[in-house]
């Protein structure tokens, strides 16, 4: 990390209370939850990757157990992510669980773009498409971050570990500066269960950490890091639809005016900015 | 003569604003050609917002028919472009509305689908201009000269929609004092517009104007289409000019397009453009977004699809329909949940009545005598028996079976 500059102490100061805001939360977790009730989301990349740091900072200095994380495995990973949570958990000592919707990793032999027959799925799988409006469908080419795919493969995935595991509470790895959609976020949120939706409480600790904060404070703390972001990625997905966006690593782009998420599958994102910017939010 | 299809659909746009259904001096261009033009002047929307609205127009088919399913295009609805293309029509569609994405599955059955999705736009302006759209289909329709094909072309605008930022030009026409910076607007937008802020008049008075000058461009858009459709050899082909759904301005204690069902928001306007008609014809007979489909097939004489549920609203002298339906959920939006309550709304004849699932309420309204519905007479009229027979089946009815 030679090009890394060093910081003033003035912005060291401004990191440490983005810090202490997040342990807070934490803190304030522990007086409403078990952490035996709590689930860490934890899928290795920046954001998620910090959340879990500043957690177990917070359990280290006051003596709180940590809870167990779960990771989604969504059949398109990249081989560095898969290496970098096996290592960490393993360092850090984290209980790692993983979530998956093997019905439809079954259904298409494991294999991208390979077509799932609608009707091979399990009752659970073809009642959340007929949910999300293709009631009728007969197949769809196996791609995680499709409209479908994301919904079954994130989503359902999910739920569908938190159901089994008697589980309400889950920590996510999200800020306000990540996209437009988070803007009005809420560092705790209660769901409300229905049918197929399973009431949830989601805790968000890093809401207000921005991107060029995140990276201050991975390089100032030396905290790991999965190692694609050197190679200039600045937000992860699934592989086959993650882009880099330059030859350079994230934290040395143009953090401030350009995308953090141009690099990942765009459509959902769009689509779902544009309907926001016309009221619908 | 071969003759293509054009379906032209303006988002949000009250039909009270149109000249030829009014007072209304914001469309000189669509009144002039009126003499050209078949005017529907009950026709309903099937809802009061575009999720709501365009499974009729793209699909002849209700919302609510498969389910509480956020926007998204479900197989069983059978597209107009499917059906036409099916025939050998080439089909073309340009829009800018992400409800109709192909990322929600809207462009099946479309040969050129230009959604917009990759195009940057702004806050003040999601979506890409009337006048974008116009220069996309325009180089389409250059390069459809001398096609053998027939073509079924869809556009769609955006700009009457809100955030209603002016164009300083088409301001003038509504009120030449009205001199509002982007940023002013843009802040009715968010401190009046978004929060619903229906006490805020003189707020409302100012977005009503907005929008009135949006309505305005739009007309100057349809004049530069109608130019443009001349240059590239179309002057005869036929316009279909509708709108997915109005707009509130507090008619009814609201604003923008929630999920009442009141006039302002599911009576729009449409109109048929046959350059070969001598003489306008104004209709008030019932009709549906539902029949523009069927329609469309007709004037290519496509066999309608056997899951639509519109009719052909040509030869008028055959159409025959008795009432139209429009339904919508009551907190409607992309945090909509499978337990939001339902609205259904029917009019036949002079009447109307709305059912709200969320308070279980019935309203019905007298049109003819009360076309501002504030009256609500439901339950001292002889008739609002026989209106809810026809709602009651409709209610939860995807929940039922």
């Amino acid at each position: 990390m030679s090009n890394v500059k060093s910081l003033g102490p003035e912005r060291i100061k401004e990191l440490e209370t983005y810090i202490h805001i997040s342990k807070n939360i934490v803190r304030e977790a522990y007086r409403q939850f078990d952490p035996k009730d709590i689930r860490l989301v934890w899928s290795g990349n920046k954001d998620s990757t910090l959340t879990l740091w500043i957690w177990r900072e917070t359990c280290k200095q006051y003596g709180y157990d940590m809870p167990k994380a779960v990771t989604l495995e969504e059949g398109d990973s990249f081989e560095e992510v898969e290496e970098f949570l096996k290592r960490i958990s393993k360092e850090w000592a984290v209980e790692l669980d993983v979530a998956s919707n093997t019905d439809v990793l079954k259904a298409c032999n494991y294999t991208l773009d390979a077509d799932v027959e609608v009707k091979l799925l399990n009752e659970r799988n073809q009642k959340e498409i007929e949910r999300i409006g293709f009631g009728g469908l007969e197949k769809f080419p196996f791609e995680p971050e499709s409209y479908i795919g994301n919904h079954l493969m994130k989503s359902v995935a999910l739920n569908t570990y938190l159901e089994e595991q008697k589980i309400k509470i889950i920590v996510q790895g999200l800020r306000w500066d990540e996209h437009p959609v988070r803007a009005d976020d809420a560092y705790f949120e209660h769901i409300q269960g229905e049918e197929l939706q399973p009431e949830q409480i989601r805790i968000r600790p890093i809401l207000h950490i921005s991107e060029r904060s995140l990276w201050d404070i991975y390089h100032h703390w030396e905290i790991p890091f999965v190692s694609l972001y050197a190679q200039g990625y600045r937000s992860l997905g699934v592989k086959s639809t993650t882009k880099k966006l330059a030859e350079i690593p994230a934290w040395e782009q143009d953090l401030e005016n350009t995308c953090e998420r141009a690099g990942r599958r765009q459509d959902k994102e769009q689509a779902m900015a544009r309907l926001r910017a016309l009221g619908y939010m | 003569m071969r003759r293509n299809v054009i379906l032209l659909t303006i988002d949000a746009c009250r039909k009270d604003t149109w000249g030829c259904y009014g007072e209304s001096d914001l469309t000189p261009f669509l009144d002039s050609i009126q003499d050209h033009c078949i005017r529907f002047d009950k026709n309903y929307s099937t809802g009061p917002y575009t999720q709501a609205s365009f499974p009729a127009i793209l699909s002849s088919s209700y919302y609510l028919d498969f389910g509480r399913i956020k926007g998204t295009c479900p197989p069983g609805r059978v597209l107009v472009s499917e059906v036409l293309k099916k025939q050998g029509v080439t089909t073309a569609a340009f829009h800018s509305n992400p409800y109709l994405a192909a990322f929600f599955g809207w462009n099946r059955g479309w040969d050129t689908y230009y959604d917009s999705m990759e195009a940057d736009v702004s806050d003040m302006q999601p979506y890409v201009s009337a006048w974008e759209i116009n220069k996309k289909a325009g180089q389409w329709l250059q390069s459809q000269k001398g096609k053998d094909k027939p073509f079924f072309l869809w556009m769609h605008y955006m700009d009457v929609h809100e955030p209603y930022i002016a164009t300083p030009e088409f301001t003038k026409a509504v009120d030449p004092d009205l001199n509002l910076t982007k940023e002013e607007q843009f802040a009715l937008f968010k401190d009046v517009l978004l929060k619903r802020d229906t006490e805020n008049k003189a707020g409302i008075e100012m977005l009503r104007k907005i929008y009135w000058s949006k309505v305005h461009e739009i007309d100057a858009a349809i004049k530069e289409l109608f130019g443009i459709l001349s240059e590239t050899g179309h002057g005869n082909d036929i316009v279909i000019i509708t709108a997915d759904h109005g707009d509130e301005f507090n008619d009814h204690g609201g604003l923008s397009h929630d999920g009442k069902m009141f006039d302002e928001l599911v009576n729009v306007p449409l109109i048929i453009y046959d350059p070969s008609l001598t003489k306008g014809i104004a209709t008030d007979v019932i009709t549906s977004s539902l029949d523009i489909p069927p329609t469309v097939a007709h004037l290519f004489g496509i066999e309608a699809a056997a899951a639509w549920q519109g009719q052909s609203l040509l030869p008028l002298e055959n159409y025959s329909r008795k009432g139209a339906f429009a339904e919508s959920i009551d907190k409607q939006g992309v945090h909509e949940k499978g337990t939001e309550p339902e609205v259904h709304m029917y009019r036949e004849g002079d009447m109307k009545i709305i059912y709200r699932q969320g308070d279980d309420s019935w309203k019905q309204y007298n049109l003819k005598e009360d076309p501002k519905e504030q009256k609500d007479i439901y339950g001292n009229d002889t008739t609002s028996e026989y209106l809810i027979k026809k709602v009651v089946p409709r209610v939860g009815r995807y929940v039922k079976k």
